[in-house]
Parts: structure tokens; sequence; C-alpha cells
């Protein structure tokens, strides 16, 4: 079930009925509903994988407790393990199995020999590498003390499952969701309130802004070679603007949809596009992920703690990493390793953490410097994001070559007026609501009539301007 | 909670309000014309209707009889043009329907439409028989692969065409699919909206049972069920007056149903579009285009004045 379609739309009034007037002021009760629609959710898809996540849930949940009643380190190391085994043992199968036998294959062809065994037609469960995730980040912190063991495995079934991330994010932390299982909720007006202002905001991101957008990345993209230099570029603009709204729509969506609920998740983005560097970036975009390899990965690994050489070897490892949790792609990965050679000159100059306020803060507009400082950060993500959108590698450097020659200051050839219009609307909005959660969250301080005026006009955008119904992006990682 | 729900549903009836209007005012989606039937089981539309095609660049309009497209000034040497939701052409503005290009082509005849979306061959020639009273020169039957099989009840029952069954020769005539939901839909912009822009029925659903045109246009080259169309040919030749008709085959069609008519003697104009660089139909949509409708009148006229 999609956030975007009409079965969502009768869906979540159902459920939010039965969550408030059924469920009342029973935990358990909310819990039990909860895991069930988030069943239903995740089923109307593929019912077959429910029992993915039904299993993934039963082993984290026997681990923890089995965690909970060992002090001894092997036997805890032993379950921690196979926790970590078995969760990314169905990640690796059923997203990677046909990527590594690929490139076995490809290897041995390319050293002359030869290797043949047959790859499988494997359905990618949707969700998969984010709910796997999520589990895990449970494991890891009873593992580490950071958390007591759950003994409620319905409220931990609905952690795994909660239906408004399950299949795109925020990757939620155990340490925050979880609990939320365990304290009673009251509906509240203005958290309920904020968070549908939350919903339509990320629905004009996805209807208005990632699909019309879609429309014309996916003309430029799929026929680079016919296309100038500016051209190419005015494409990878578009696929950028297609992502960031994709994504951080769904975000919104999910988390304004939590707050209806009473729950509150992790913020998942903060105006990416405003960072002065590409380390600010990276603390700005899909933050539950960034963080996730922060905490898991990149620390465990040493971190910056170590000399350079550690720096660097981890700084790649996690770019790598997140690049290659996203798809069985090698233009998953070298964006990730752009993304950390972008990345290195700040680290190593000790500057990755010179832009941590918010730009130009309290301020209409920025400085000319710091302008400079956004269009060359942007520059950069968009070189990236040409790797994440092209088809292989081929077709990336190819596209690039396509930009990066004579015709990129000649005049382009596509020039979509009322999208870009669209776009520089949404820039300008995002622009003036850049100190909170979302863009249009200061719109509460407005008067009533021009606030529903204004969310309105928004639905009347939406009506005028619904580009081509897409998939989010990020059901297929 | 209270005070929320409150608030909801005032937003929502005003966003429903807005909805509406802008979806009008831009003409998101087309106007859809009411159907009737007639004293004959002829499915055809309430005279003197008039509406905007998506996008509200032209109009449609039905005329007195019934039929969309506009009416000849007289009914002396009369042409008639009947089919699906091609002749139908409501995708197109009155200037590009087969009739005005037919007319630029050959000045001495006139030319009357009666096209709906949906049409069987069956029902073709039910209304062929129905508008012989006007005493037409000649009548053109646009046709295609699936207007064959659509007719054919052994096939496959379909309730609101109208198609013949063809073990007791009885026609069965076509009935209105959900009256009412339709009548509720096509004037409830905002709602036809939500409906066509996320349809209810699962793709995969679909996709696990093709409907019969779909399994047909996979391939044209093969003729499923063969000793049925030929049957409906013969049946159609036993059964209505077929001297001067004329079936105006769609680019594409079947050899074997082609050959067949053609062996029974029926007069036929077979289309070709293959030898044109410029396509004839619509990029989202298999229906002509203003040039495609030229192209086409240009073939039939030049067959007819041959």
């Amino acid at each position: 079930m999609f956030f975007n379609s009409i079965e969502f739309f009768i869906f979540l009034p159902i459920v939010f009925a039965l969550y408030w007037l059924i469920g009342g002021k029973n935990i358990k009760t909310q819990n039990l509903l909860v895991a069930a629609a988030s069943y239903v959710f995740y089923g109307w898809w593929d019912w077959r994988f429910l029992s993915l996540i039904l299993f993934s849930s039963l082993v984290d949940y026997s681990i923890g407790i089995a965690l909970g009643k060992n002090e001894k380190p092997s036997t805890r190391k032993t379950l921690l393990w196979i926790s970590i085994c078995v969760n990314l043992g169905f990640l690796g199968f059923f997203k990677y199995y046909n990527f590594f036998v690929d490139s076995l294959i490809n290897s041995f062809t390319f050293f002359g020999s030869e290797f043949s065994i047959n790859t499988l037609n494997i359905i990618l469960p949707v969700g998969i590498s984010f709910y796997t995730f999520q589990t895990l980040s449970y494991t890891i912190d009873v593992y580490n003390r950071k958390l007591e063991p759950t003994k409620d495995f319905v409220g931990f079934m609905a952690f795994v499952s909660f239906f408004p991330q399950l299949v795109a994010g925020p990757i939620e932390r155990a340490t925050n969701l979880l609990p939320q299982f365990s304290v009673e909720r009251k509906f509240d007006y203005r958290n309920a309130v904020d968070g549908l202002r939350q919903v339509l905001w990320g629905l004009f991101k996805k209807i208005v802004i990632a699909d019309n957008c879609a429309k014309y990345a996916n003309i430029i993209f799929n026929n680079h070679t016919e296309y100038n230099g500016s051209t190419l570029l005015l494409g990878a603009f578009f696929f950028a603007f297609q992502i960031y709204g994709d994504f951080s729509g769904y975000s919104d969506i999910a988390i304004g949809i939590s707050r209806l609920f009473g729950f509150n998740l992790k913020r998942n983005f903060a105006f990416p596009y405003f960072s002065r560097d590409i380390a600010e970036f990276w603390r700005r975009w899909h933050i539950s992920l960034s963080t996730w390899f922060r905490d898991y990965l990149y620390i465990p690994l040493g971190g910056s703690r170590g000399g350079t050489s550690m720096k660097v070897r981890n700084t790649f490892i996690i770019f790598i990493v997140s690049g290659f949790w996203h798809g069985a792609n090698w233009t998953f990965v070298i964006w990730g390793a752009l993304n950390a050679l972008y990345f290195l000159p700040l680290l190593l100059a000790n500057k990755n953490r010179v832009n941590t306020n918010l730009v130009a803060e309290g301020k209409y507009l920025p400085s000319i410097k710091e302008l400079g400082q956004m269009g060359f950060t942007f520059l950069l993500t968009l070189i990236a994001w040409v790797f994440f959108r092209a088809d292989n590698v081929t077709h990336a450097f190819s596209y690039l070559k396509g930009i990066f020659s004579g015709s990129l200051f000649s005049w382009v050839e596509i020039f979509p007026s009322t999208i870009l219009g669209l776009v520089f609307f949404f820039i300008i909005t995002e622009w003036l609501g850049r100190s909170g959660e979302y863009a249009i969250e200061k719109v509460d301080f407005i008067n009533r009539p021009v606030r529903w005026g204004f969310y309105l006009l928004l639905i009347v955008l939406m009506f005028a301007f619904t580009g081509e119904e897409q998939q989010f992006i990020y059901f297929q990682f | 909670m209270k005070k929320f729900l409150k608030n909801i549903i005032i937003f929502f009836l005003l966003a429903l309000i807005v909805g509406e209007t802008v979806v009008r005012v831009t003409h998101t989606m087309s106007d859809i014309p009411q159907r009737v039937i007639d004293e004959n089981g002829i499915q055809k539309y309430y005279p003197n209707q008039e509406g905007y095609w998506k996008g509200g660049d032209h109009k449609w309009g039905i005329n007195k009889l019934g039929w969309p497209g506009e009416l000849p000034n007289s009914y002396d040497n009369l042409i008639m043009i009947i089919g699906d939701s091609y002749i139908e052409n409501f995708m197109n503005p009155n200037e590009c329907h087969q009739s005005a290009f037919l007319k630029k082509n050959m000045k001495m005849y006139n030319f009357m439409e009666a096209g709906r979306s949906g049409v069987s061959l069956i029902e073709a020639m039910e209304i062929s028989k129905n508008l012989d009273s006007l005493k037409p020169v000649k009548t053109l039957v646009y046709v295609n692969n699936n207007d064959f099989y659509e007719s054919i009840r052994d096939i496959q029952p379909l309730q609101d065409i109208t198609q013949v069954n063809l073990k007791n020769g009885t026609i069965a005539y076509g009935k209105m699919k959900a009256p009412l939901f339709k009548k509720i839909l096509y004037n409830w912009k905002l709602l036809y909206y939500f409906y066509t822009r996320f349809p209810l029925n699962n793709q995969s659903e679909n996709a696990e049972a093709p409907t019969v045109s779909e399994a047909i246009e996979e391939n044209n080259d093969i003729l499923k069920s063969k000793s049925e169309v030929f049957n409906l040919i013969n049946y159609i030749k036993d059964n209505y007056s077929t001297k001067d008709k004329v079936f105006v085959f769609h680019p594409n069609s079947n050899t074997e149903i082609i050959e067949q008519c053609k062996n029974l003697g029926f007069n036929i104009i077979v289309l070709d579009s293959s030898k044109d660089d410029k396509k004839w139909v619509f990029d989202h949509d298999s229906h002509w285009t203003c040039y495609g409708h030229e192209q086409v009148a240009k073939q039939i006229s030049n067959a007819l004045l041959k």
C-alpha cells in the first residue's frame, strides 16, 4: 500500500478511528491494533513476505530476552552474532545474491576463466533494508546495555513493523521508538494537527515536486546522448529534486502519520540543499541512516580516534557501505566513494564541523559567501547524483562526459518553465521555513483563513500539477 | 478529539468544494456525455449535449439524433460512418472527424457519423440496420480485430456490449453498466479525477487475467477462436443487408479475418499506416490524431472513388 494511493486514504481513517475509539487508553489494545494494521499495510503489497518480518521479530525478541538473562560475555557475543547473521543473511540473500553471483562470474570472465552459477529470480521484499536495520539496532543496543530487553512481544512486533515508517524509514532506533510502545499515548490536538500539516507537505513534495521532476529526469537520463551539456545538467538538477522530494516527502508523511497516533519519530531531513559543505549535507540528508552507520559501524571501527589512515579507512568504509546499502549496483558504490572523497578533505583539515548552525539564521537572505558555498555543495551533490540515477557505471560516465563538454554553456534544449516555477516555489518555501522541523511548520502561527488558504493552495497545486504517478524511489532499497 | 474531527470535516468539505472548482475550471477531467438505450436496444447519447475534452482545448457535441459530431445539411447522397471510439472521436475537435475530412475529399456526398466507444461489430450492424431508414448510399463500418471477438457471446459474455449468441442466433443487447455510479462519477468531477488517478483495481490482478482485447492485441497474426469468428461473419452475411456496407479495417488487422470477409463478398477497405513516417496515433492513447484521421479519410476516399 502506498501513501499516495486511494487504498491508503481509506485505510488511514479506519485505523485512526479504531486506534483512538476502541484502543482508547489501553496500551495493549493500541499496540495490537498498530501491529495488525502494519501487517495489513505490508501484506497489501505481498502477504508472503509478512513471514519474513514475523521471523525477524521473533528472532530479535528472543535474542533480546536471552541477552537480558545472560551475563557471560562469550554467550552474549554469540547471541549478538546470531541476530546479525540472521538479519544481514536475509538482506544479503534477497538484495545482494544476484549481484555477487554476477560480479563473481564477471571477475572470472575478466581473468579468462569459465565459471557458472545460476542467478535466482528473487523478489526484493519492500523495505527490507529499513526494518532489518531497525531490528538490528535493538539487539545491538540491548547487547551494549543501552536498552532493557522488552518482554512485550506485541509491542515489539508493532515496533518492528510500525506501518508509517516500515517500508522507507526513517530508520528508528529502538531506544527512541520502542519505549513509546510501553507508555500511555493520549490524543493531543496540536500534535495531530501538526502531523496532518506535515503529511500535507510530504504529499506536496511527492506528488508535485518529485513526480513532475521525475518526468524530465527520466526523459533526459534515458536519452542522454541526444542532449547538450546544459540540458544534462538540468536533468541532474531534476533528479536531485526528484529524489529529495520523493524521499523527504515520504519521511514527512511517515512522521506526520506517526504523530496522529501519538508517536514521535526522528527527523530524517533538515533542508540538506541549504548545506554549506558536504559534511553539513550529510548531517542533514537521510539523518536516520547516517547516524545509524555512525553509531553502529563508524564508532565501533574506531571512528576518528586513531591516526589519519584510520580516519580515511573508516570514512571510506561507511560511505561505501552506505552506497551499497542503497542497492546492489556498482553505481551506488561509486556514489558512496565519491561522497567519501568530498568529505575527506574536510575531515582531515578538521573542518567537518564548521557549519553546524542554521545558514543565515534570523535573516531572509544568505550572504554572498553562503550562497557560493551552498551552490558549490549542491553542484558536488549533483555530480554524485548522476551515479545514483544512472543505469550502470558506463551510463554515468557517459552522462558526466556529456555535461562537461563544450555544450555546457549552450542554451538548454528542454525548458519546462512551469515545473521549474514549482521547484522555485518549493525552494523559497523551504528557505523561509528552514528553522522549523519541516518547511511549513511555522504556518501554524498565521491566522486561520490565511493558513487554510495556504493548505488549499497546496491541495490545488497537487490537483493541477499531478505528475505521472511514480513509486517512491526508496521502496527499492 | 471532537475539535480535531470538527475541523477535519470542515476543512475536508472546503477542500472538496475548492477541488471540484479547480478540476472543473482547468478541465482536468473530460466531460462525459450521458447515455441512453433507445427502443431498438441501441446505446447512444442523450441528444444535444456538449462538453469539454480533457484540458479544455476543444468541445465535443452530441447532435439531435444522439450521436457525436455534426449532422449533414442534407441526407441526399448520404454515406453513413459507423464505429467505436475512433469514430466517436471526442479527443479531436469536429473538424478532425471522419465526416469532415471525407466531405472535403468527396464533395458530392454527405456524411453522417454514428460512433460510440465500445461498439462491437454486431452492434455496428444493428445501428446500420436502424439507420438504413435514412437511405444511405453506402455505410462505412470501421472495424478492428476486437470488434469481431467482442461481438461473440460464445467467446466471452460482456454485459455492457451488444453481442450475438451464435449457438441460437440471438442478439443480446448491451446493458448499462453501473449507470448510477457512472452518473455520480461523471458529474462529481473530483471523484472522477480520484477514480482515474488512483484506480481501485490492483494491477497484479489485471496482469493475471488479461481481457479479450489485451489477449488479441498481443498477437494480431494469430487468429484465435477462428471458427467462432468465421461463424460470426457468416451470420452477418445471412442476417444483415451487406450490399452497401463497407468494412474499413484498422491497420494491422488480422489477415485471415480480412480474407474471409473478402471471400464472402463483403466490400472492404484495409487501412495501411506502415508507409507513413508520421504516427497516426497519440503518444499515450491508441486513438487517431487529427493527422491520423486525415490520412484514414484520404485512403477511404481514394478507395471509394475508384
